[in-house]
């Protein structure tokens, strides 16, 4: 039967049982927070529409999108690579950069508002579709008793 | 009925320099050892070597490769645009009528040249796949259900539902699946009517490999990921990027990414340095990365096999799969020889245990190594692909 070849274990290391270990240290530390992190949530960008059947995933995702969902204006470091005159250079850069942000910053406000919105409405809609499927799965077994109870 | 003594494979490409495709590798491998076990083999294929381009890249003609008859026939002109615009639709899940359908299988990879072969010549059995490409659809008619056998490699997507695919499953004689997952997914979508056939799959043959010697060659001392095959959306590996660059980020670790095969790699500028892409590289050279490598890290949710997870064990390294390729997934519980993730989460986790881990790290890979020693040595496959034969 070829079920078999994939029923065979190899003894020594049991690898499901780490993957459950790993699996509960997971939990435990997202339970912490370890996992709200911009960084997370851009490295799932292209883990989403795989991820769709799975609950917790969700949960887990839309936390880290929360945190990474507002462009901060502020967070850019001024560098500069060349040696000579590198204070002038930087003082230039800022200097132009406290422009930009003093003409931009309307765009961006907007641009964070937009974003705050479009997390929040994801999270509604998630939040309304596990009401919705825990209402269906009542419904369900409520039919099912009722069947059961069928000669 | 007797073992059919003439066998013919129908494969969309020579799997030989510069094509990394899978399935090619598997049907060469499986038309090696029957021509080897005494059967008259003839490996049919088109004269194209990117499965991107599918242009015809060597003159048409027979050829003596490998101990294999080959007769190279070229690829039919086609509408490369319109299938590309209806490809496209379809891997993005849409729907398509029945004459866009049409249109799809009429503008794929076909060789009308190489079907008009295999209609006037006397085969006892033609060997083809994978699924989804008009040649082997074309082999499955031309050929007839008696004598045709198809290596489907299967996966569960959008183009494993059009409706000339259960069609052309259904007329099919019988299948030579890889895993029993494989099989179960053609039950579930085309009815056991579609799903006739027996799990063979693929004899590996052990290898040495000199670990030291990749790292010396090109210069790396940190620990590495390793990807072999087509970078591509599909295969899943603009994710691998993706959780590198963050797992370097927010560890502090150094880990590198090294890849062999073809295509583009889509990598933030800021991990460029730490990803050495090595293009397509010979059996040997791969073999070597692999024994050097902290895992295979396998990205795909759509496998009906991975060799290349064999190849790795056989190297005596662990693998990195998705929890959501159930074929990857399914080997790696079977064999021990490897960790299944479902987010970057568990990923950052389990890398951590391989780094920090060592022996972990060996352990899993060498439970994989006696897995695939034990369990697809070409003798036993050999067996499976005799009966799948009669």
């Amino acid at each position: 039967m070829e079920d078999a070849i994939l029923s065979v274990s190899t003894p020594g290391v049991d690898a499901a049982a780490l993957v459950a270990s790993i699996r509960e240290s997971v939990a435990k530390k997202a339970a912490a927070g370890a996992y709200d992190d911009a960084r997370v949530a851009v490295a799932e960008r292209t883990n989403l529409l795989a991820l769709q059947g799975d609950g917790d995933f969700m949960e887990f995702f839309l936390h880290s999108l929360r945190q990474s969902v507002f462009v901060d204006i502020g967070d850019i470091e001024i560098q500069e690579k060349r040696r000579f005159f590198t204070g002038f250079f930087v003082k230039l850069k800022k200097g132009i950069w406290a422009l930009l942000r003093f003409y931009t910053y309307r765009l961006w406000s907007q641009q964070n508002q937009t974003n705050g919105i479009l997390v929040t409405a994801l999270e509604g809609l998630w939040e309304k579709s596990k009401a919705r499927e825990a209402e269906l799965v009542k419904r369900i077994e409520a039919l099912e008793k009722r069947l059961d109870g069928r000669p | 009925m007797g073992a059919p003594s003439r066998i013919a494979f129908v494969c969309p490409r020579w799997p030989g320099e510069g094509a990394v495709g899978g399935a090619e590798t598997l049907l060469k491998a499986l038309a090696r050892r029957a021509a080897a076990g005494g059967a008259e083999v003839t490996f049919l294929t088109t004269c194209a070597a990117s499965h991107h381009t599918w242009e015809n890249a060597r003159p048409a003609g027979d050829a003596e490769l490998e101990g294999l008859h080959v007769k190279f026939f070229p690829v039919s002109p086609r509408d490369a645009g319109r299938f590309a615009a209806l490809n496209g639709r379809i891997g993005r899940g849409g729907r398509l009528s029945p004459d866009e359908e049409k249109a799809w299988w009429a503008n794929g990879v076909r060789s009308d040249e190489l079907v008009e072969h295999l209609k006037q010549a006397d085969y006892d059995r033609v060997v083809t796949g994978p699924y989804l490409l008009s040649l082997t659809r074309d082999a499955v008619f031309a050929a007839g259900r008696d004598r045709i056998r198809m290596v489907p490699c299967l996966h569960d997507e959008p183009f494993a539902r059009l409706a000339g695919v259960a069609e052309m499953f259904r007329a099919c004689g019988k299948c030579l699946f890889n895993a029993e997952g494989e099989r179960q997914l053609a039950q579930r979508l085309f009815g056991a009517d579609g799903a006739r056939g027996d799990v063979v799959g693929m004899g590996m043959d052990d290898f040495a490999c000199d670990a030291a010697g990749f790292r010396a060659r090109h210069g790396i001392d940190a620990p590495f990921l390793l990807y072999c095959g087509r970078r591509e959306p599909l295969k899943g590996t603009p994710l691998i990027c993706d959780y590198l660059a963050a797992f370097r980020s927010r560890t502090g670790r150094d880990l590198r990414m090294v890849f062999t095969g073809t295509g583009e790699i889509e990598c933030p500028a800021k991990i460029r340095p730490f990803v050495t892409d090595l293009g397509f590289v010979d059996e040997k050279e791969k073999h070597d990365a692999m024994a050097a490598s902290l895992a295979f890290f396998h990205p795909s949710r759509l496998e009906s096999f991975g060799i290349v997870l064999f190849e790795s064990w056989l190297a005596g390294r662990p693998c990195l799969v998705r929890d959501q390729s159930p074929v990857l997934k399914a080997q790696c519980r079977a064999s021990n020889g490897g960790l299944w993730f479902r987010h970057y989460a568990d990923f950052e986790e389990e890398v951590l245990l391989l780094l920090d881990k060592p022996d972990v790290a060996d352990a899993l890979g060498a439970a994989g190594r006696t897995f695939v020693l034990r369990e697809y040595a070409w003798e036993a496959i050999d067996r499976k692909f005799r009966a799948a034969m009669l």
